[in-house]
């Protein structure tokens, strides 16, 4: 590990170091020289790809761009150039490759378009605990129930009561959350393509379609916590089983 | 410009490759040999021996001498106290610091003995090209390969060895991606491909897609701490406790012989029985073992005591798959790695694992350094038809607040890869913030590898909070971190002082390096002496070959004149006894000067010679 002041800069068009020429953000080489540009602050993952700011992405199509960037971009071919585009280049490609990562997944997409569009983060910081300590209203009457099934579990548990027949109830007290969680998938998908056929519409419809998006995640990261919660107690039921990862953890990169 | 290799430093072996014509070739020497053991002895004069001479070595002055280094490499002595147990050489370190092997009575770090490795392979390159007529036969450039599972300061450790060796290390790239460039030079179409590699010290899986030659990896898992060496202990630990019970004399004590010893008898067997149903063990007599040790060993036996091994590379193999989101159906090819690969129980818990046979057609032993020579050949030439994109193996986090970690990058992320994290200040005028930097996937700090610590100074001072101080982390291709770090309000860009925790300073490796052409002009200068003292040596045979002849007064009489018979005994008397000298000058000057005695006499001989075979005589006789 090696370590370095930062390269403090503020540019809101690029600049081509190697000529002069300006640039506009999205591009990423010179029109007049073109050598590969630095990268400026003020571009964006979609505007990076050439793509609109859409949440329906054609996953064959952002791979195939993938590639043809990285062959543009990769450090590898970069080697024997100049420092200032040897550094263009290993910038670029760490900003290709995050961009990349963040859009293949949907749910990382929402969560990118709503920090674009100025909202706070849907997602708990840590991934943790954090995110259950608001119950969302629309959850309350399954949480309630989930909760008080829980706790019941956990006594007779405690107390030497058979595991299948907790296993029975455990699972039935899953059913329901798992519905709410499949209902939000298709909520999801709903809302984006409704994004995605108002780019032209009034900012206002659009900031409800956000909210509506931003309330949909966060509800949903509070039922991904609750399965966890499950899967926990599920394992608990049986100590010879290491627990199983939950379905969809913060991770987003893990689903492609 | 001086050319550049590929270099797979192993744990047990290492060798180096290049591109010739468009093609990745090993280098061998002139026996045909590639491997050169990854062993470094220290003679009493202090001179470095690498190699088989090295290896040889091993039994002979085993306290001297020091093998599998890798494992060492870019840890502290806390991480290997375990490892240090069976090994004959003296490990020693500050806890948190780099770990210090003691040899004769000199210490090394793992960089610099991986670096006497480095500079052998480097010197073997030269004198291929230089055998080859290349005018231009100077190796300063190199591809390294590294575990895909090692961290940042492995990484670094093994990038600090090339330095120490005089190397510019192109690229490090990850062992298990080296290979499938090797396998994916004639197939260019698409698929998905897992490289299995146990090697000497360590286990790799790697889950790759490739597609219009770009080399797309995955994910990657694995364990730097599994591989031959751990079944060679396993067999170790059997052969010891044997000899124990069977109270065969030994005392409690086991000498570095002994356990070298038994080390080779257990490798041998291991080999055979990769081959065969039963091998046998057979240990030397030694003076702690006077009536030597054998004993046989049966393919069940052997693969019941090696299976728990093996199988501890199962589970890496399904949590790669998992991140990569695939079943182990959904991979086309599987690509086995490594010499531990040859043997038949790890083929076939790979096979089952993924549901078909594994390929090895490249010698497992190779296709890592002909893989290094490729991408080395990509760097340098700037060919575009092939990429490898690579995956950082662990998360990279922070300490936060308690003790926990904050992921920044998160593991099987492409390289290179970039995060950043705000920091602000606790108290009014705070002009000082401390940062740790982790890797690993746990929840707290204390169970992450620890990189560096370091503080952000030059903060202006503002009330609490109010600072944003942005610290950016960059992993570069190699799969190594910088950090940079601005306070965005201001522009000020701040002062970052860091201690790595187990890696070595800048100012050390340079004064390695520093050393390490002490110790090549000392090397040097033996090397040259063997040569000197060769090549007298066959001047000396071949004269005393010629006085030997039974004719060689007939010869002789009627052309040579008494005078000079006598000066070709003083010059052979001269340069014999030069040779005891050491001197390498007057070794020369007397070989120069034997030569020069015997010129007319070798003349000749050498026109009977000749004479003798055009009458029908056989030159042998000669």
């Amino acid at each position: 590990m090696t370590l370095k002041p930062i390269p403090v800069r503020s540019e809101s068009t690029l600049e081509c170091r190697s000529c002069g020429a300006g640039a506009p953000v999205d591009e990423h080489f010179c029109s007049q020289c073109s050598r590969i540009l630095a990268l400026g602050r003020h571009g964006d993952f979609f505007t990076f790809f050439g793509l609109p700011r859409r949440l329906t992405v054609d996953a064959r199509d952002l791979e195939r761009r993938f590639r043809e960037l990285s062959r543009k971009f990769h450090p590898d071919f970069f080697y024997n150039a100049a420092a200032s585009e040897r550094l263009a280049s290993l910038e670029r490609s760490s900003y290709l490759n995050d961009a990349y990562r963040v859009l293949r997944n949907s749910v990382s997409r929402i969560e990118y378009l709503l920090s674009l569009e100025g909202f706070s983060p849907a997602t708990p910081e840590t991934g943790g605990v954090a995110g259950a300590s608001r119950v969302p209203p629309s959850l309350l009457e399954e949480v309630f129930a989930l909760n008080e099934e829980l706790d019941e579990i956990r006594e007779l548990r405690e107390s030497g009561f058979d595991a299948a027949q907790l296993r029975v109830r455990l699972d039935a007290a899953r059913t329901p959350i798992d519905r709410r969680r499949e209902a939000h998938e298709r909520e999801l998908e709903t809302l984006s393509a409704r994004w995605d056929a108002q780019v032209e519409a009034p900012a206002a419809e659009r900031r409800a379609i956000l909210e509506a998006l931003r309330a949909c995640l966060l509800e949903r990261h509070y039922i991904i916590n609750l399965l966890a919660t499950i899967e926990r107690e599920a394992a608990s039921l049986d100590p010879a089983l290491s627990p199983a990862p939950p379905p969809g953890d913060a991770e987003p990169s893990a689903h492609g | 410009m001086g050319k550049a290799i590929g270099v797979d430093l192993g744990t047990t072996n290492s060798l180096a490759a290049y591109v010739k014509n468009g093609v990745p070739v090993v280098i061998r020497d002139e026996s045909g040999d590639a491997l050169v053991p990854s062993i470094v002895s220290v003679g009493d004069d202090g001179t470095i021996f690498v190699g088989r001479e090295a290896q040889r070595r091993l039994l002979t002055a085993p306290s001297r001498s020091v093998y599998s280094v890798k494992r060492f490499m870019g840890r502290g002595i806390d991480d290997v106290t375990e490892d240090a147990r069976l090994f004959p050489f003296r490990v020693s370190g500050e806890p948190g610091g780099v770990v210090r092997i003691g040899l004769g009575g000199q210490e090394f770090t793992p960089p610099e003995i991986s670096g006497f490795v480095l500079r052998e392979l480097k010197r073997r390159a030269e004198e291929h090209f230089r055998a080859q007529g290349e005018f231009d036969f100077e190796v300063d450039r190199a591809v390294i390969t590294v575990p895909a599972y090692f961290n940042d300061a492995q990484r670094t450790a093994t990038r600090d060895a090339g330095r120490v060796a005089g190397l510019e290390v192109l690229r490090i790239i990850n062992e298990p991606t080296a290979a499938s460039l090797a396998y994916g030079l004639d197939k260019r179409d698409r698929g998905t491909i897992a490289v299995y590699d146990l090697g000497g010290g360590t286990f790799d899986i790697s889950i790759l897609r490739v597609e219009d030659g770009v080399f797309q990896v995955l994910a990657t898992n694995g364990d730097t701490h599994l591989g031959g060496d751990d079944i060679d202990r396993l067999l170790m630990e059997m052969v010891i406790a044997d000899v124990g019970r069977a109270g065969s004399g030994v005392s409690t004590e086991l000498t570095p012989e002994l356990v070298q010893g038994i080390r080779k008898a257990v490798i041998q067997a291991k080999w055979d029985i990769s081959e065969d149903q039963d091998a046998e063990i057979r240990v030397e007599a030694a003076p702690q073992l006077p009536t030597g040790y054998h004993r046989r060993i049966t393919r069940a036996e052997f693969e019941r005591l090696i299976a728990p091994l093996v199988d501890r590379t199962l589970e890496p193999c399904r949590q790669a798959l998992a991140d990569a989101s695939l079943e182990p159906g959904d991979v086309n090819e599987v690509v086995l790695v490594g010499g531990s690969t040859r043997i038949p129980l790890v083929r076939a818990r790979v096979a089952a694992l993924f549901g078909r046979t594994p390929h090895s057609e490249i010698n497992p032993d190779e296709v890592v350094a002909l893989g290094a020579a490729v991408q080395a050949d990509i760097l340098v030439s700037g060919r575009r038809e092939m990429l490898l994109l690579d995956v950082t193996p662990l998360s990279l986090g922070i300490e936060t607040m308690g003790g926990a970690t904050s992921k920044i990058i998160l593991r099987n992320s492409t390289i290179p890869a970039s995060g950043r994290e705000m920091f602000t200040t606790a108290v009014d005028n705070q002009t000082a913030v401390d940062v740790h930097v982790l890797q690993g996937e746990r929840e707290l700090a204390d169970d992450c590898r620890s990189l560096a610590r370091f503080k952000l100074r030059g903060i202006p001072p503002m009330p609490a909070g109010l600072p944003r101080i942005e610290v950016r982390f960059q992993i570069d291709a190699n799969g190594i971190l910088s950090v940079s770090a601005g306070e965005l309000r201001t522009g000020i860009a701040q002062a970052i002082e860091v201690k790595p925790s187990y890696g070595l300073t800048d100012g050390e490796v340079e004064r390695m390096l520093i050393e390490s052409f002490e110790h090549a002009e000392a090397d040097f200068d033996a090397r040259l002496l063997i040569e000197a003292r060769n090549e007298a040596e066959s001047v000396i045979l071949a004269t005393e070959k010629s006085l030997r002849r039974p004719d060689f007064s007939e010869v002789t009489a009627s052309v040579l004149d008494p005078g000079e018979t006598k000066r070709i005994a003083e010059a052979l008397a001269e340069l014999k006894s030069s040779m005891e000298s050491g001197d390498r000058e007057r070794i020369q000057r007397q070989t120069h000067a034997l030569n020069h005695a015997t010129q007319h006499l070798a003349e000749v001989v050498m026109n009977r010679s000749v004479r003798e075979a055009l009458t029908g005589r056989n030159v042998k006789d000669v």
